[in-house]
């Protein structure tokens, strides 16, 4: 029956939306827009990790404005943090004090007809800052006797919390285990980089009292939200419009003090005010990520059995509790386990407050450091025991009858076959042939696994875990008067190709040409509400998931309206192509755009059916959609400089229904690469006294392409069995994995320094002094 | 602190005669004064390549310029290179490669890619010594060299 065949739009490489614009120099960022009577501001910053402002003079000048701290602080209320971990007493945090607690921070700000006239009036402000004493570092600051990030406080301590088994129960276990692999690890901190900054336009319109915001943000209603309550206007006042967004990565998804301070300067001169963050403020006035030392301990029994994963994390917090605090913190512990069965695990977090740029969500959050504590110990646990890694984890893995299957941190993985990701990659290694040896080039191959935590969120589990964000996402799918198709979602496009993957979902489940759907995103006055944004790889899981629901329940009601004018059963009818069939026939059975004409004129309806073509779905998820993957690395080392090369990079990944494979292995590839930073070069660098040492592209090194290996993908699809259309989330998985891919891989090309590869990252002048240690340098 | 001065210079084809602050930087003049914000601003210090553009043929750094030194020189931007109805080969084959993701870094990729292509630079002199002059954030860089030697060197 080759007729009914027809090629499916889930699972095609459909062209993005988004391209054309994109390529031609069309596309709407937000320093691309331009409103009459604009004016520009520059924010006035902290140029030290700890002090107080003694004195603000802004001078006079005609034709420049300024608002300091205490104008500020007046004018506005605190900054919500909405993840709240146990016990924390820090609930908000103000827009502006005279208290500086990190270079960056924002304390006031100038306004002026130009940007660069903005600089030069904020530099003429008079501002006397009394220094204070400062830390860099959360052990340092956990330290008696360590200055106060808060003066009034007793120590530096921010938060303090277990997770899963009690330390008495882990003691029992790793006391009586016959193997014991213990690491400290220190996972250092990243700068998101997205090649577009911060930025937003505010615009007051007095008449109608209305704020609209044009913002490069991942949230746009989660902004909105914050924006009103900092400025006491009603949320109905405040509308954010997100255009294009040039990359995220976790830093764009909430409000910060300097974009407060721009609403208000609008609000206050009555003008549009512009900021765009420049590169020296994003790398330390935007929200960083990690930074953490992970103290860890794995237990082997006589026969590779893992029996117990710990790890006491000590967490940098930064200045402040940021929005998410110590949700990175929590996470690591959570998604410790992997895809290995363990008797117990636990973890004690210790969150301490350090006069650092405060550490919010990047791409990975906390997943990435539990991936590098476990696979780096089980690496070492087969080094040490002398067995294959490959068959170490193997023997460790969930089956895949074994799924579902709660862990002890209270993750019910869903589905799919760990063991096949290991052994392809496992295979792919086996059959590689590195390049020809040379004398001083050491080759090596690794590999590391992951399950991972996606699609967040189902809204009871947020709560019980102190995240004040409901995890659905809501859908409108609407086909108008013309039989052209609308769609509208809460989740958000940063580059990642959502506008695209919904357009095929929505095309597909309604039976209608991809070229008939428009999807718009990012407009709070038009969009449906959505608490949490494109976070935490959710957008295809949970926005998807609704899209998919949407289309379906108006493509049903479509069906019911055409098979009582055509007095048939509307189980016999089906949507394809945009024409309504009689099952098994080719020809369609009425005219749709008759159809479709008549119900919004609100005629020739069955019984009770509304005559508007639109559905609304809310999608709340049963479960996270958990996705894995095993990641394969080859390097070659150069024992006498260092440098490591990655000769191959193989990817064997599950996340579900596949919507769009050149989308999947795009995020897949992009995600690596930011693994492959974090492995190699990345990392903010603060002094002990939290002073920034690395601010630019020119010091914090970002990956290049000749860093970039090609990349073998492959893909298997398990669906995942609770969400509509059965997706799993994919920004972050290449992200999180790679660390220990390549270190696994610097561990097997170099064994003599296997045992120190515990920090990131592994750049050339850290293993230059590794091997030179460990006796690899004739001299 | 403004001092204007008198410029001219050609941009996309168009006799362009004007006057800016002497500080403007190039792409600032592209951008704010002539409204040809394909040219994005990223580091602002020459590393990311975000903002390049051709003069003369050469692919520059247009953050690293002033807009007066643009003067008698032949400029073109991302807009020059084809429509959005009529797309460019060269930016059919990045869509088509899946070599951009957020677009941001783009338009200085196409131009560099641009500026090769008239030079006669081949397709790993392009991948090996150009390429790593651009920051991208997104993509993992490997489609955006498949989209490169599809498009310098289509038979290979």
């Amino acid at each position: 029956m080759s007729l009914m065949q027809r090629p499916s739009l889930v699972g095609a490489n459909v062209q993005r939306v988004n391209d054309p614009r994109l390529l031609t120099g069309e596309g709407r960022f937000v320093d691309d827009i331009n409103l009459p009577g604009m004016v520009h501001a520059s924010i006035l910053r902290s140029y030290l990790p700890a002090g107080r402002i003694e004195s603000f003079e802004a001078g006079s000048n005609a034709e420049a404005w300024v608002l300091g701290p205490d104008q500020i602080a007046a004018a506005t209320r605190e900054i919500p943090c909405v993840w709240i971990a146990p016990g924390q007493q820090q609930l908000s945090n103000p827009v502006a004090s005279r208290a500086l607690r990190y270079v960056g921070q924002p304390f006031a700000i100038a306004v002026a007809g130009s940007r660069a006239e903005a600089e030069d009036v904020a530099e003429s402000v008079a501002v006397q800052i009394e220094p204070l004493e400062s830390v860099g570092d959360a052990r340092d600051a956990l330290m008696p006797g360590a200055p106060l990030v808060y003066q009034e406080a007793a120590s530096n301590l921010a938060v303090e919390f277990s997770i899963g088994d009690t330390s008495e129960e882990l003691d029992a276990v790793f006391a009586a285990a016959p193997h014991v692999i213990e690491r400290t690890f220190r996972i250092p901190r990243i700068v998101p980089s997205p090649m577009e900054t911060r930025g937003l336009i505010a615009s007051w319109n007095p008449g109608s009292s209305e704020l609209t915001v044009w913002m490069s943000t991942q949230t746009p209603h989660h902004v909105r939200d914050h924006i009103a309550l900092c400025l006491g206007l009603r949320a109905d006042q405040v509308r954010v419009i997100a255009g294009d967004v040039g990359g995220g990565f976790g830093s764009k998804e909430h409000v910060y003090a300097d974009e407060v301070m721009v609403c208000l300067a609008a609000m206050t001169l009555k003008r549009p005010v512009k900021w765009i963050e420049d590169r020296l403020e994003h790398f330390t006035a935007t929200f960083h990520g990690r930074d953490a030392y992970h103290h860890a301990r794995l237990a082997v029994d006589h026969d590779g059995t893992f029996l117990a994963i710990q790890s006491t994390i000590t967490g940098n917090v930064g200045a402040h509790l940021s929005n998410v605090g110590t949700g990175p913190f929590r996470v690591s512990s959570i998604m410790l386990p992997g895809p290995y069965r363990f008797a117990k695990v636990g973890t004690r977090i210790t969150a301490a407050f350090t006069n650092t740029t405060p550490t919010g969500a990047y791409r990975g959050f906390g997943m990435q450091e539990a991936a590098w504590v476990r696979e780096r110990l089980v690496e070492e646990a087969a080094r040490v025991l002398g067995k294959s890694p490959v068959e170490l984890r193997d023997q460790n893995m969930f089956r895949s009858d074994e799924l579902p299957v709660m862990t002890r941190t209270f993750q019910e993985y869903d589905s799919g076959d760990y063991r096949r990701a290991l052994r392809l990659v496992a295979d792919r290694i086996a059959a590689y042939r590195p390049p020809a040896s040379e004398p001083r080039i050491r080759r090596g191959v690794g590999l590391a696994t992951h399950v991972e935590f996606t699609g967040l969120g189902p809204s009871a589990s947020q709560d019980f875990v102190g995240f004040r964000l409901g995890g659905y996402e809501t859908t409108v799918v609407r086909m108008e008067p013309d039989g052209s198709v609308f769609v509208s979602s809460g989740v958000m496009g940063m580059g990642q190709g959502i506008e695209t993957t919904l357009a095929q979902l929505v095309a597909e489940n309604l039976g209608v040409p991809i070229e008939r759907v428009r999807v718009q995103l990012g407009d709070t006055a038009s969009a449906p509400y959505s608490a949490a944004g494109s976070i935490a790889s959710r957008s295809i899981t949970v926005g998807g998931g609704a899209a998919v629901m949407a289309a379906s329940h108006l493509r049903d009601k479509l069906l019911r309206i055409a098979g009582h004018q055509l007095e048939i059963s509307p189980a016999d009818l089906e949507l394809v192509a945009g024409e309504v069939r009689v099952k098994g026939e080719t020809r369609p059975a009425l005219d749709l755009e008759h159809l479709v004409t008549r119900s919004w004129l609100g005629l020739d309806l069955p019984d009770g059916e509304s005559p508007d073509l639109e559905h609304k779905s809310v999608h709340d998820p049963k479960n996270i959609a958990y996705p894995y993957a095993t990641h394969g690395a080859a390097v070659s080392v150069d024992l006498d400089t260092g440098q490591v090369t990655v000769d191959a990079y193989w990817v064997a990944h599950d996340s579900g229904v596949v919507v769009n494979p050149s989308i999947v292995d795009g995020q897949i590839m992009g995600g690596v690469a930011q693994g492959l930073g974090i492995a190699l070069f990345e990392k903010m660098i603060y002094g002990p006294e939290g002073d920034p040492r690395s601010t630019t592209f020119m010091d914090y090194l970002l990956p290049l392409s000749s860093n970039l290996p090609r990349f073998t993908l492959d893909h298997f699809e398990t669906p995942a069995p609770h969400i509509p259309g059965g997706m799993k989330g994919i920004g972050e998985g290449g992200t999180i994995v790679a660390p220990p891919t390549i270190a696994n891989a610097i561990a097997a090309a170099v064994p003599e320094i296997a045992d120190q590869l515990v920090e990131t990252p592994l750049n050339a002048s850290r293993l230059w002094t590794l091997m030179h240690e460990a006796g690899l340098h004739d001299d | 602190m403004t001092d204007v001065q008198q410029f001219s210079c050609t941009v996309n084809g168009l006799q362009v005669s004007t006057a800016v602050d002497t500080r403007t930087s190039a792409a600032d003049f592209l951008r704010q004064e002539l409204g040809l914000t394909g040219t994005h601003v990223s580091c602002e210090q020459g590393v990311c390549g975000s903002c390049t553009i051709l003069v003369d043929d050469a692919a520059v750094r247009s953050c690293l310029l002033l807009a007066m030194q643009l003067h008698g020189a032949v400029v073109e931007t991302v807009e020059s290179l084809g429509g959005l109805d009529e797309l460019s080969t060269l930016q059919q084959t990045f869509s088509a490669e899946h070599g951009l993701q957020c677009g941001f870094c783009t338009p200085g990729i196409l131009m560099t890619v641009e500026a090769a292509k008239r030079a006669g630079t081949s397709a790993v002199a392009v991948v090996d010594e150009l390429l790593p002059g651009h920051l991208c954030r997104c993509t993992g860089y490997d489609n955006i060299r498949k989209a490169v030697q599809v498009y310098l060197s289509p038979e290979a």
